[in-house]
């Protein structure tokens, strides 16, 4: 633990969400909300997914549950009982915020609105595939078909491929995208909250947060009706456009995002390859024109640059040409694997991988950290993620008065644990 | 009846931002915290025009700074003026916007605000209680921190390009669109607002060091640790999967081709009891039945059979119908959709008014696109278009900073303004 506070220092988040808002109450405990994960006493569905500690299965050992639910506490209730449901409005007589993921006409605990209602205080976000009206509402959902319907899918994909379908980035993007909305939104609630002293309801449709992540095709739906062509590697357009990705010569790919857009970057490019005895035609003067160096318009040019470009690329190695093109003020890169980013000195210098301790494995385990460095309330990763009911008797004994009799006689009756 | 409440203000009534930023991953931010209700003043420069206000399409006919729809979409909820920070004098308006300000953003390369003498130092004199946001590709710390990013530079550096593609192609798909522009716009946006609450509890101001390259790579938590805890590099397994479920599995789990030129519907199963009814409904109920496909192990190993069943069974049929049918018996399902589909063909989209019809000076009636944060008390607004270019001068520096006409025609003779 640091003694330096959070940016959401004192406010207590029940989160009753399933996989659609891990994301977000993380991000709400990574600022600093003491957010306790409200899961069903058979455990988060979280507890389930892979990938898992020595690829064996176990409630403990989802390192899905670890990075999404570390920095939270676990309290676990069957919403479905009503013994479940009454202590949890009992939590939520106590609480800031209510995160909740629960379909409308899907068997829900409860009412968000009606909840809000009930607790004037309370800000009670209702983070669900379509929102909370709508004829598709109740839609069957996974992250998957909401990256298809949502818009994002539509533009990833392959020109490369002949027929090949539109392609979905993999690991959980649609509650990626949804779970900042969600933060920002709580958030924005609770600021509004301090001055008014009310909370409210958020109804955030994830399809609706979709639709906003989708860039450029989104003026050229809403202007023009206008459909584009999806590229592999750079962005899908309205025409073809040049590839961006060249194999290196360690097999490698550099993915070359256009051309500097500056003179004096694109001499210092044609500098660093030509100090490699290559990129002859790079000296070529209409290239000093930046408009002949524009990708995109199918020049004759452009194609010369990139044949020379492409030769030099497959002639050496990708952290060669990564670091030379970088200095020379191009914003080039090498396509990594999650594993590769370990390895980049910069992350390190940044602190950007931190050590948590997991003491029932009698180890330290590295995760990705901060996707934000706040000068004054940093990021907390928090404790390694709850065990399972690691923290009912602790909340529904220490701050709800139950005996542990009582709380023994909820386990028995499967309403705890 | 009661009388009706007067009209709550939005969350963030009251916040005034002062916007540096350029081209998607900033202005994405400032666009949300406009919607939310803060005022967000962008400062432009006649002489270093933002290259999105070129940008395509231009409805009306291009005619620059004020024609772009890319503009217009992504620019909304803000007002404009025109300043020069290289000019002392600009400088000098620069600092006292700020002075009567709650958060600065940009989205430059590390070292140029420095250069213009508004590090985060020279910010707090002005300001003790200002939030300062740079959103930079690598931070403004450590070794690297002059290289430079677009959004596909920080794809492909923190690992989403290449977890996004076919199995065995000769390279990634990735992402068609810069995804970590948004997504860095929208951590920044998540950030400022947290920084707002926490200094409305202490009074506090601070400095959010924002790199997008580390946006990503929060992002790829489940895959990063599957090596540093099980020691798996990503590639090990034959990824990217395609469209195949990584975690949590489940098969089916694809996209399976429809009627029509390049139309697809992605069917998952997450269950047992999805793929049963999806067995039902489908015009094969004997799959159900057929032992390669009756456990979620069996129809692992012969996923690629099931696949091409699958595919030879949807292809021909109405993406839409085929969605609706399946969705009727609880099978997640959904058709891919494109940006024309969310704002022409998506029933959800129009029920719940996604687009509305906006007025732009310059463009005229247009669309413009959703709220996501949806507040039963203090809604979010989305009523004022892009800004023409140095629309607010004359509210900024006449009615804010109290300059009278004489000295703003003096400035904008001296290349101060403008």
């Amino acid at each position: 633990m640091t003694d330096s506070r959070g940016a959401l220092d004192g406010v207590r988040v029940l989160d009753c969400s399933d996989p659609k808002g891990h994301f977000a109450g993380k991000l709400l405990a990574g600022l600093g909300a003491d957010v306790i994960k409200i899961e069903p006493p058979g455990g988060d569905i979280g507890r389930r997914t892979g990938p898992f500690l020595d690829d064996q299965p176990g409630p403990e050992r989802s390192l899905y549950w670890w990075h999404y639910a570390a920095g939270k506490r676990s309290v676990a209730l069957d919403l479905h009982a009503e013994d479940g449901i009454e202590l949890f409005l009992q939590l939520a007589e106590r609480a800031d915020v209510v995160l909740e993921t629960w379909q409308p006409g899907r068997g829900r605990p409860l009412d968000p609105v009606a909840l809000a209602d009930h607790l004037p205080q309370l800000v009670v976000l209702s983070l669900t595939p379509f929102g909370q009206t709508g004829p598709w509402r109740d839609f069957a959902w996974s992250d998957a078909v909401g990256l298809a319907l949502g818009g994002p899918m539509g533009s990833c994909g392959y020109d490369s491929i002949p027929a090949a379908p539109p392609i979905r980035p993999t690991e959980h993007h649609a509650s990626h995208i949804a779970g900042y909305f969600a933060a920002t939104g709580v958030c924005a609630a609770l600021y509004e909250r301090q001055q008014s002293g009310l909370g409210q309801h958020l109804d955030v449709s994830m399809h609706e947060c979709m639709g906003f992540t989708i860039e450029s095709s989104a003026p050229w739906a809403l202007y023009e009706r206008h459909p584009l062509i999806r590229q592999a590697g750079r962005h899908a357009g309205p025409q073809p456009t040049e590839p961006w990705q060249y194999p290196t010569a360690d097999g490698r790919l550099i993915n070359i995002f256009g051309m500097p857009r500056s003179e004096a970057s694109w001499l210092a490019l044609v500098a660093f390859i030509q100090s490699k005895g290559m990129g002859a035609n790079l000296s070529d003067l209409e290239l000093l024109d930046g408009r002949k160096r524009q990708l995109g318009l199918s020049q004759p040019t452009v194609k010369m640059m990139l044949a020379d470009i492409a030769e030099f690329i497959a002639a050496h190695d990708a952290e060669e040409i990564y670091a030379g093109a970088q200095a020379a003020g191009a914003a080039w890169s090498i396509v990594r694997t999650p594993d590769e980013c370990l390895a980049d000195e910069h992350w390190r210098a940044r602190g950007f991988f931190v050590e948590i301790e997991h003491e029932e494995q009698e180890r330290t385990v590295t995760f990705p950290g901060a996707p934000y460095v706040l000068s004054e309330t940093p990021w907390s990763h928090g404790r390694r993620a709850p065990l399972l009911g690691e923290h009912t008797a602790e909340i529904v004994c220490g701050e709800l008065g139950l005996s542990s009799e009582e709380l023994g006689a909820l386990v028995a009756a499967g309403v705890a644990q | 009846m009661t009388e009706p409440e007067p009209a709550a203000q939005p969350p963030l009534a009251g916040v005034r931002v002062v916007d540096f930023t350029w081209i998607v991953a900033g202005p994405t931010c400032t666009r949300l915290l406009g919607d939310l209700g803060a005022e967000v003043i962008r400062v432009e420069n006649e002489q270093t025009l933002d290259s999105i206000r070129f940008g395509r399409p231009h409805p009306g006919g291009f005619d620059p700074p004020n024609s772009s729809a890319m503009f217009n979409w992504l620019d909304r909820s803000k007002r404009s003026i025109t300043v020069n920070a290289r000019h002392p004098d600009g400088l000098d308006l620069i600092k006292r916007l700020i002075r009567v300000s709650d958060v600065v953003v940009e989205n430059y390369s590390s070292r140029v605000f420095e250069s213009w003498g508004l590090s985060y130092d020279e910010q707090r004199d002005e300001n003790p209680q200002i939030i300062y946001t740079s959103l930079s590709g690598f931070g403004h710390s450590g070794p690297q921190r002059d290289y430079s990013t677009w959004g596909p530079t920080a794809q492909a550096l923190s690992g989403l390009t290449a977890m996004s593609g076919l199995p065995d192609a000769p390279e990634p798909a990735g992402w068609g669109y810069s995804y970590l522009d948004h997504m860095a716009g929208f951590t920044a946006a998540a950030a400022i607002v947290a920084a707002l609450h926490h200094r409305r509890e202490t009074g506090q101001g601070q400095w959010i060091d924002l790199s997008q390259v580390e946006t990503g790579m929060a992002l790829t938590g489940p895959a990063t640790l599957d090596f540093t805890v099980n020691g798996r590099r990503y590639r090990d397994t034959g990824n990217p999967p395609g469209n195949r479920a990584v975690w949590p599995q489940a098969v089916p789990h694809n996209t399976y081709p429809t009627a029509g030129h390049d139309n697809w519907i992605m069917i998952s199963c997450t269950s047992d009891a999805e793929w049963e009814a999806f067995c039902a409904v489908s015009d094969h109920p004997h799959w159900r039945s057929d032992a390669r496909f009756a456990t979620l192990p069996s129809r692992l190993r012969h996923q690629d059979e099931l696949d091409e069943l699958i595919g030879a069974w949807t292809a021909g049929q109405d993406g839409r119908a085929l969605m609706r049918r399946l969705q009727d018996a609880d099978v997640p399902s959904g058709v891919v959709q494109n940006g024309v589909d969310l704002v022409v063909h998506d029933p959800q989209m129009q029920a719940r008014e996604w687009t509305v019809a906006r007025e732009h000076p310059v463009i005229g009636e247009h669309l413009t696109d959703g709220l996501q944060l949806r507040f039963s008390r203090t809604p979010a607004h989305r009523d004022r278009p892009g800004p023409v270019l140095g629309e607010a001068n004359s509210y900024v520096f006449g009615e804010l900073l109290r300059l009278s006409g004489e000295r703003i025609a003096e400035l904008t003779a001296n290349g101060a303004l403008g």
